[in-house]
């Protein structure tokens, strides 16, 4: 352990608490009695019942795990094979370098550019075809386009700490293509897969402005549902349902924790 | 090379045609899905935003460069530089998020490298779990601590900086609060993944040759980050530019950024075609940033 | 293998989420707070038929919202009357079948045939009110209080919220200046962009919010006054006696909110359907009452209690009429308004 200047522990414990102070008062004011204003008129747990109650939030939360779950799957399947199309393969340094950038897009444009993007061509392409009506569809799609780079870049960089040396050991041994990715690419790259599903999961989750601009009546999700509240006035159903997540993005957190531990020791 | 020629690529005798294709089976879906759904629709936002809005809100396919000529100022109601100064904004709260973020993560990363290994996990999950709550919750939690009933609030009315009974949003220093509780664990983690595996014998070395504290710093600890640190960078300057939850929820009307903009010609204002022109704006914002960063990185790394 | 399953899985189940939508069913987009609790499921038990409500804040947002496709997805709207033009022009809404509507008839004479609406082709009144001020008592003076509180930056008592929504916003603050709240004068309109930017810069200045979210915050306590419509204020006030509602001394903008079908909408037979409901004499006493704003029913006046009868916050005084101003669509002049309250926004 090295000996550091005090302020360095100070900072470090001071941002964290920067960090918690907030979140803290959520939790600690979704167990207050009181409606409106924040003086303390003691301790209940009737917010929390309410929120079961109410239909609209268990929708929401319905809405948010399902998107989160199709557009995860289809992107992790679409970025693992894109990854391995695009590295392991003899790609002109032009054609590569173009497909780089491609791919980088929805990495590096902004969220709310990307955003308004996708209203518009939504609000074309239903010029033609009326199926892409604002709704859980385009927000599949809008959530699918940007976890893609996600998982790609994950896979991608997992591929690079694999040698080929394997590929061409199992050639040796009279491997054929299909084998091979079944059995010798897909087992060794699961850990880059699985860290990138569960990062595309996050940000499906976490989501907040793709959703804002496409989605639909009946596919609001929880931060659509939470930032509509707040603007109509910041009650303590609001808090309880955020503490709720707070407590579940914490057992997720762990979960994760545990499952990347597994997977690296492997 | 002819196509034919055949080749031995990872242990494969082939053809470079029939390995191109069949890269291409594999890498066409995912890339054809960007194109599709990232590429054309921003072609479609620099078509858009050259049409205008109709006087309903609809859009009219009638072609000019009015809309940019507005972001710069120009309006029936004389020049102003209203739209510059959002842009201007968004840039400089961007530029002072992650300046803070980068000064407050570096003490923090050292903290949990210095740590023992077992217990670093711990600390990491403290910095993980903010990291993967919702932007909307922790925006909003800020509306909490600044209220009226909470000392923070409190104490600005007795130094008088606000009036009393008030909280203290909205206001630039809410927003700026917000923005560096949202953006910091996104300069903390990449910063960590370098620091954790820091060399240092080099800054024993320093130390052996009698440095100063900052001189060791920035020769020996500095160089070393920089890989992670422009990641985090990268990471926090380009969303906070675009950032509105934030700005919204904290700054209301009194500090609008870039993204609130945006936001509202896609909705209240129902003005499509100065959206669209907006959002380029910020695009081209973006790319200049991406640009200076891939300069500035290049004189990265240990000497 | 597994994984491709998984996704043909996924697949059905959200094309069978998008198939429920085809039910017996109605889709109602309305107003925040606008119903009382029981109105929907008793219309879901007379009729059988199930109802979604969703909910918005603002007239922009719920116009933004069809625009971007929901004139397909919903099958009431409720719009007020100033922007009906608009909406008609944008081809957003639906013809009404009268003859699908028998309790048309008990609608007021005022409300039948209004001139933003010639023969109710497009709409049928649900509510209507006026835009006053909810305020805490003892902080802020005058009986009724005056606009100044929020206009004058001399008088301002203490944190102020305004309305987020365009010409209800500067149409108070015309009233306030004295000027007609439909002019297209460019003297009024600077002298306007004028006040408002200096408004803006008050350090009482608490931002533009909805009218339930400036409600919320004068009951929270965050601020001593609020742009709200006067149901939402009378309803709040119920609750909190700290907090007062009143309309203005110097005069209030009128608005009129109706019931209306887009264009597309999914199930026009049941919102034909749900616009007879509303208009029953009984339901729709029941409605105001719970509302706390004057109804444009005629046969319903004979069941609203007393209190609110008498109560000049909702039926406003002979006098006091005089004062109101309706708000009108203005056409191409729309546009001046839109680019001044960008402005105002954005500067």
């Amino acid at each position: 352990m090295r000996r550091f200047h005090w302020i360095v522990p100070f900072t470090a414990v001071g941002s964290l608490v920067f960090l918690y102070v907030p979140l803290l008062a959520v939790a600690v004011f979704s167990v207050n009695a009181s409606r409106f204003g924040l003086t303390w008129q003691g301790f209940t747990l009737k917010w929390y019942q309410r929120l079961f109650a109410n239909e609209q939030i268990l929708e929401a939360a319905w809405n948010t795990l399902f998107l989160a779950g199709v557009s995860t799957v289809i992107a992790t399947v679409l970025g693992t094979v894109l990854a391995i199309g695009l590295k392991r393969y003899p790609w002109s340094r032009r054609v590569y370098t173009l497909l780089d950038i491609n791919l980088h897009l929805p990495v590096v444009t902004p969220e709310i550019v990307f955003a308004a993007a996708l209203a518009v061509a939504f609000g074309l392409l239903r010029m033609v075809f009326s199926v892409f009506e604002p709704g859980m569809l385009n927000m599949i799609i809008g959530h699918v386009t940007f976890q893609v780079s996600f998982v790609a870049l994950v896979v991608g960089a997992r591929l690079a700490s694999i040698s080929t040396d394997i590929e061409e050991a199992a050639r040796d041994l009279y491997a054929d293509n299909a084998y091979i990715m079944r059995h010798v690419m897909l087992p060794l790259l699961k850990p880059g897969i699985v860290g990138g599903a569960m990062l595309a999961f996050t940000l499906s989750l976490d989501d907040f402005v793709i959703s804002f601009f496409t989605a639909g009546p009946t596919s609001v999700t929880l931060p659509l549902y939470i930032y509509a509240t707040v603007r109509r006035g910041v009650t303590p159903d609001i808090h309880a349902l955020s503490t709720l997540a707070l407590c579940v993005t914490v057992i997720l957190v762990m979960i994760s924790e545990r499952v990347t531990r597994k997977t690296n020791k492997e | 090379m002819s196509s034919q020629h055949h080749l031995v690529w990872n242990g494969e005798l082939t053809t470079r045609l029939r390995l191109i294709r069949r890269g291409m089976y594999l890498a066409a879906p995912g890339m054809l899905w960007i194109l599709l759904f990232l590429a054309l629709p921003s072609l479609l936002l620099i078509v858009i935003s050259m049409t205008t809005r109709g006087d309903y809100g609809q859009i009219e396919w009638v072609f000019s460069l009015d809309n940019f000529t507005r972001l710069l100022g120009f309006s029936s109601y004389g020049w102003s530089a209203d739209y510059l100064w959002i842009l201007f904004r968004s840039v400089w709260v961007a530029f002072w998020t992650t300046l803070v973020c980068v000064l407050l993560a570096y003490p923090l990363c050292f903290h949990i490298a210095n740590r023992a290994p077992e217990k670093r996990y711990f600390w990491l999950t403290l910095i993980i779990i903010p990291f993967w709550t919702n932007l909307v919750i922790r925006a909003y939690a800020w509306l909490l601590v600044l209220a009226p009933q909470l000392p923070f609030a409190k104490f600005a009315a007795v130094l008088g900086i606000i009036p009393d009974g008030s909280p203290l949003y909205p206001s630039a220093l809410a927003v700026y609060l917000g923005m560096v509780a949202t953006f910091l664990p996104f300069v903390a983690m990449p910063l960590y993944a370098n620091v954790e595996k820091l060399d240092w014998a080099l800054v024993e070395a320093a130390k052996d040759l009698y440095a100063g504290r900052a001189r060791i710093f920035w020769h020996a600890i500095w160089p070393q980050t920089v890989p992670g640190l422009s990641v985090g960078i990268t990471l926090t300057f380009i969303p906070a530019m675009g950032m509105f939850v934030v700005p919204d929820l904290l700054g209301g009307a009194k500090y609008m950024l870039v993204g609130n903009l945006i936001q509202q010609q896609f909705g209240t204002s129902r003005d499509w075609p100065f959206g669209a022109a907006v959002s380029l704006a910020l695009m081209v914002l973006t790319l200049v940033g991406l640009h200076v960063q891939r300069k500035h990185s290049g004189e990265g790394g240990v000497p | 293998m597994r994984k491709i399953l998984f996704m043909a899985l996924a697949m059905v189940l959200l094309a069978a989420n998008m198939a429920m939508a085809a039910d017996k069913e109605l889709r109602l987009f309305i107003w925040s707070e606008y119903m009382p609790e029981d109105f929907v499921p008793n219309f879901e038990k007379e009729t059988g038929i199930k109802v979604r409500v969703d909910y918005y804040e603002s007239m922009e947002e719920m116009i933004a919202k069809l625009q971007a496709g929901g004139v397909s997805q919903y099958d009431i709207v409720v719009p007020s009357d100033y922007l009906l033009p608009t909406m008609v022009n944008l081809g957003l809404l639906a013809k009404i079948d009268h003859a699908k509507v028998p309790n048309l008839k008990n609608l007021d004479e005022l409300f039948v045939n209004p001139k933003y609406d010639a023969g109710n082709t497009h709409s049928v009144a649900y509510q209507w009110g006026t835009l006053g001020m909810m305020y805490k008592k003892g902080k802020v003076p005058g009986d009724p209080p005056s606009w100044a509180v929020m206009f004058d930056e001399k008088k301002q008592a203490g944190p102020f919220v305004l309305i987020d929504s365009v010409r209800e916003m500067l149409g108070s603050a015309l009233v306030y200046m004295g000027k007609d709240v439909n002019t297209t004068d460019p003297a009024d309109l600077k002298a306007l962009a004028d006040m408002m930017l200096k408004v803006k810069k008050s350090k009482y200045f608490q931002g533009f919010e909805v009218g339930t979210g400036a409600r919320s915050k004068v009951v929270a306590g965050t601020a001593v006054a609020a742009i709200v419509y006067n149901g939402d204020g009378l309803r709040a006030v119920a609750e909190d006696p700290t907090s007062g509602f009143a309309n203005p001394a110097e005069g209030a903008v009128m608005w009129v909110d109706n019931l209306c079908i887009p264009a597309k909408a999914p199930h026009p037979e049941a919102a034909h359907k749900f616009i007879n409901y509303v208009l029953d004499a009984k339901n729709g006493a029941h409605l105001s009452n719970w509302t706390q704003y004057p109804t444009p029913n005629k046969a319903a006046k004979e069941f609203i209690t007393p209190e609110d009868l008498a109560n000049p916050a909702i039926y406003p005084t002979k006098d006091y009429i005089g004062k109101l101003q309706l708000l009108r669509d203005l056409g191409k002049e729309n546009r001046l308004y839109d680019e001044l309250w960008t402005m105002i926004k954005t500067r």
